[in-house]
């Protein structure tokens, strides 16, 4: 089969051709399924990147190993591979306890005069103390913050994943994003918004 | 600071995650190791092939042939047997002997 034509078929399909032993599926689907699950595991441990690839390798090991049994047309893979990196993060979180990888303190000091530089700088600045200020909230919470405004998913996707209702998403996500912004509230000097004149 | 946190989680989502060569060749490993083999590739059951006899049984027609057959061939086993007596009580002809050529005496008269 041309490589090219798996480039239109769809994940469920995908799997379906996985499971009749077409190696060209197994590489398309490693492709667009494993970047989306390692984001999404990297965003919810924290930036914890060790982490997160061993939830990625493991999310996209049950997946092989539920391919001979996928049935069209009940879940999207996209979905039961979020619902399982999502309780994979939630047993290493609980595991280890929670982790914070990208401390306020670690944030990286502006010390280069470039513009450009700085400006670089200060942008990481702001992604650390957001993604300390996520793994602070609760558990919950975090996951539907992410799942919307970071992996960018409507909020029946985020049901679906997190098997709730539309509206327990829209309350978590509220929520969330309420303590978010209390959260970075006390930081902005970290934020940097004062340096780039947006405190107020 | 709701508008920021907005402009905040839009950065975050726009910064890439790319995963490392490495973790891609794993799960590609996973992949092919836990994929099912090819249908066209799996060895087929032998189909049993049939015995001469019932090949041969096939070629004539199979069962209903071989019953046909079989009361044939004991009703000429029987015609084999039987004395011409028995065979004209049974067809109700005369054990008279039959001439076929009644002008060809002479072949058999001496004189």
């Amino acid at each position: 089969m041309a490589f090219d034509a798996q480039g239109e078929a769809s994940d469920e399909a995908l799997m379906v051709l996985y499971a009749n032993g077409d190696r060209h599926a197994a590489l398309a689907l490693t492709r667009r399924v494993t970047p989306r699950v390692l984001a999404y595991a990297a965003r919810l441990l924290s930036g914890d990147r060790a982490e997160a690839e061993d939830v990625a390798q493991e999310t996209m090991l049950r997946l092989w190993r539920v391919a001979p049994e996928w049935r069209q047309g009940e879940t999207k893979v996209t979905t039961w591979a979020y619902r399982v990196a999502t309780n994979l993060c939630i047993d290493r979180q609980r595991a280890r306890g929670r982790r914070r990888q990208t401390a306020l303190d670690d944030a990286p000091e502006v010390a280069d005069g470039a513009p450009g530089a700085e400006g670089q700088l200060i942008e990481a600045g702001r992604i650390a103390a957001l993604e300390a200020a996520l793994a602070d909230l609760p558990e919950r919470q975090r996951q539907a913050v992410v799942l919307r405004h970071l992996e960018g998913m409507t909020n029946p996707e985020i049901a679906a994943i997190m098997e709730i209702g539309v509206e327990a998403v829209e309350s978590l996500t509220a929520r969330g994003k309420r303590a978010l912004s209390a959260l970075l509230a006390g930081r902005k000097e970290a934020l940097g918004y004062e340096d780039d004149g947006h405190a107020g | 600071m709701q508008d920021d946190l907005d402009d905040l989680l839009a950065s975050a989502a726009r910064r890439p995650v790319a995963p490392s060569e490495a973790l891609m060749e794993r799960v590609l490993a996973d992949a092919l190791a836990l994929q099912p083999e090819p249908q066209a590739l799996r060895a087929a059951a032998p189909i049993p092939r049939p015995g001469f006899l019932a090949r041969l049984a096939a070629a004539i027609g199979g069962p209903p042939a071989l019953a046909g057959l079989g009361t044939a061939a004991v009703f000429g086993l029987a015609l084999g047997y039987l004395s011409p007596t028995t065979m004209d009580y049974l067809t109700g002809a005369s054990a008279d002997t039959a001439e076929f050529f009644p002008g060809a005496d002479f072949l058999t008269t001496e004189g």
